[in-house]
């Protein structure tokens, strides 16, 4: 994995090879320059507010976009989306869910924490490849990011 | 005890004088010096601290002149009490046997100057002095409102003229869109669908539609150099560089062009400034290439507390005539179908070079290639890793 | 699922709302589109009160942020606020390039900020690809 400081891309996924074929479906395009990993809802957490294993990580440069499961260990991908979205430090993160879950109540629950948008993983390697690169589009070329954490924005004109 | 003010056969001014003297015969004497000298003397005798304040609040003096010790007060308090007042008199002491550390320390605490009752003949010398002080020190402060004016005008217009330029481009750009949208339209739904002449109609019509956009883009990027507020951090100009390359990775292939990058300092400023900059500069350097394989080669070298840059390339070169030309926003050497743009990269490097404390300028040769110089102050990193920096004059009046 | 998609455009701009439509037109994928010019239409569309009483609740907003009568971003904070609306997805579509703006409409929830382009084959891009990620490979609440 690449150094933590400026990540563009972040990845909450404990599927190895769902993992390897984000990653993969990601590099490809060249979407990105830093692409960080992290195995469980916790890592995640501490991550994105620069606490526990992360503490030197700067508020300065959140990522551009946090690619979300929802099944993980030690803190769901639900826990992690209201953690997030309900703090002002975190809150403008994007974040959209990758989820192999068809249940209603996830999407709907997903969105209702502030999900930025919700995408359900294709049982087929190719579709799965298809929607990471057009989610990666999207998200990193399409959409603007906030530019850096509300707390430490520099002067705008 | 008054004295009656006599005329005097020299026409000048009259000298206004507030003599601080107890011995009504010394009084007369200074005075009668005074007037041998020329001055026409209108003097008020005093010799208490009250009638001092009193003649002070009623009267305009052109200069005091004090007994160093008198039966009520010193001399030297009468210096509190012209502060006091908020005057700036001077005040000379006039004054039999003194010694030569008590003087000087009455010229520290603010006497203009000391006169020997025994050495009168310096007593106009002294007065003449003192008036000139005066009149310099009115001249100063009267010239340096007169800049302090001048100063608050500039500003104020630059910053009109700022905000002008932001406003007008930034306002311009949404009906301009519309323009240039459903020109773009009509010529692709109704290409050849109408007359011939309709066919050219439109397509001028977009030609001059785009290339407003580009202008106003260009003119929008001018104004922005020095207005977001960044403040400026230690930059390494390699890696600034480096992305410049990466941005113009595919032109500089295309090309075969080889850039030559000697070692470069790490300089205090706005990151992003710096690569527009090198980015303006090397892409010139690309754009007006001759027909050799195009050789780029950028260096540094400290001059004292600055650096100096350099962009030297081998292209066309620009002649004697234009080399000041070149920096002018929209000024351009060529027409636009022997080269692209609006002129307006090399005002931008101008622009954040000086806003920076720099110069910028080209030394060139048509046919021979140019090499554009530019100074920047050099931060220097002292031990503990932090930075100083060496501020050349800024002279930015507008401070955001 | 209804088949059209029904999406609320916001743009107080006749014709950069056409644009849009015309762009949404061409999609393989038949879309509704319901166009309203300021925000205090917007929100009557979709709390369906007075002309707009039989109105659909739309699965996407596309919203521009310079609007009359209640500005986008007010609009975006109303939407976001309210439990019956806030799972929307709204997507920011406008003039504005400011990081100021683009990270105020974040913290105000939008789900996703895209700039108009102001060249046409960009404009035309931009639309599709908002188009082509929202119904094409997103899931949206019904």
């Amino acid at each position: 994995m690449t150094m933590h400081s400026e990540v563009d891309i972040l990845l909450v996924e404990d599927n190895p090879d769902d993992l390897e074929l984000t990653l993969h479906a990601l590099r490809r395009e060249h979407l990105a320059n830093n692409i960080f990993a992290v195995r469980d809802g916790e890592e995640a957490v501490e991550f994105l507010f620069c606490t526990g294993r992360f503490k030197d990580r700067s508020w300065e440069h959140p990522p551009r976009l946090v690619l979300l499961d929802l099944k993980l260990p030690k803190l769901t991908g639900l826990e992690v989306l209201k953690l997030v979205k309900n703090d002002p430090r975190t809150k403008a993160v994007p974040i959209v869910v990758l989820t192999a879950s068809r249940e209603e109540r996830d999407l709907v629950a997903s969105y209702n924490l502030g999900a930025n948008s919700y995408i359900q993983k294709p049982v087929d390697f190719d579709q799965f490849r298809e929607i990471v690169k057009s989610t990666g589009l999207y998200w990193i070329v399409i959409n603007q990011h906030p530019l850096s954490n509300p707390l430490t924005r520099a002067a705008t004109p | 005890m008054k004295m009656p003010s006599t005329q005097n056969s020299l026409s000048q001014n009259r000298l206004h004088v507030l003599l601080i003297e107890d011995s009504p015969s010394d009084a007369e004497i200074e005075i009668a010096e005074l007037r041998r000298a020329g001055f026409d003397v209108a003097a008020d005798v005093v010799d208490t601290r009250e009638q001092v304040r009193e003649r002070l609040k009623k009267n305009p003096y052109d200069v005091i002149l004090a007994d160093y010790s008198l039966p009520n007060f010193r001399g030297m308090d009468a210096l509190d009490i012209v502060r006091e007042t908020n005057l700036t008199t001077p005040l000379i002491l006039v004054t039999g046997a003194l010694n030569s550390e008590t003087a000087v320390e009455c010229v520290k605490q603010g006497a203009m100057d000391y006169v020997l009752k025994d050495h009168l003949a310096r007593l106009a010398i002294s007065v003449r002095r003192a008036l000139e002080d005066v009149r310099l020190r009115q001249e100063r402060a009267r010239t340096q409102e007169q800049l302090a004016d001048k100063v608050e005008e500039l500003a104020r217009s630059n910053c009109d003229l700022e905000q002008f330029a932001y406003v007008a481009s930034h306002d311009l750009q949404e009906p301009l869109r519309m323009v240039a949208a459903y020109t773009q339209l009509l010529s692709e739904r109704y290409q050849g669908k109408l007359d011939s002449a309709a066919d050219r109609y439109i397509s001028y019509a977009v030609e001059g539609a785009t290339r407003m956009q580009a202008l106003l883009e260009d003119l929008l990027a001018f104004s922005r150099v020095g207005r977001n507020g960044v403040t400026p951090s230690p930059t390494d100009v390699n890696s600034a560089i480096d992305e410049v390359l990466k941005n113009l990775d595919l032109a500089l292939k295309q090309h075969n062009v080889t850039v030559t990058c000697n070692p470069l300092p790490t300089i205090l400023a706005d990151r992003f400034q710096v690569v527009q900059l090198f980015q303006n500069l090397i892409g010139n350097a690309l754009k007006f290439r001759a027909k050799r394989n195009p050789c780029i080669t950028i260096s540094a070298e400290q001059k004292g507390r600055e650096w100096l840059f350099s962009v030297f390339d081998n292209g066309i070169g620009i002649g004697e005539e234009h080399k000041d030309l070149v920096f002018k926003i929209f000024q351009r050497l060529h027409t636009r179908t022997e080269y692209p743009g609006n002129g307006v990269g090399l005002a931008i490097c101008k622009k954040i070079v000086e806003h920076n404390g720099g110069r910028i300028w080209v030394e060139s040769e048509l046919g021979h290639g140019s090499n554009f110089r530019f100074t920047f102050p050099a931060a220097v990193a002292d031990k503990a890793g932090k930075t100083e920096d060496y501020e050349l004059c800024t002279q930015d009046p507008i401070s955001r | 699922m209804s088949s059209a998609h029904k999406i609320l455009l916001v743009d107080d701009n006749p014709a950069d709302a056409n644009l849009t439509c015309e762009v949404l037109a061409t999609s393989e994928r038949p879309a509704q589109v319901s166009t309203v010019a300021d925000g205090e239409q917007a929100l009557q569309f979709l709390h369906r009160s007075g002309q707009f009483a039989e109105a659909s609740r739309p699965d996407l907003i596309i919203l521009d942020l310079n609007l009359p009568r209640k500005d986008g971003r007010a609009v975006l904070a109303e939407v976001k606020a309210d439990p019956e609306l806030n799972d929307l997805p709204v997507v920011i579509f406008t003039t504005s390039h400011a990081p100021r703006d683009i990270a105020r409409c974040y913290e105000l929830g939008a789900n996703s900020y895209v700039s108009k382009p102001g060249n046409l084959g960009q404009f035309f891009s931009a639309v599709r690809s908002i188009e082509n990620f929202w119904f094409g490979f997103a899931s949206l609440p019904d």
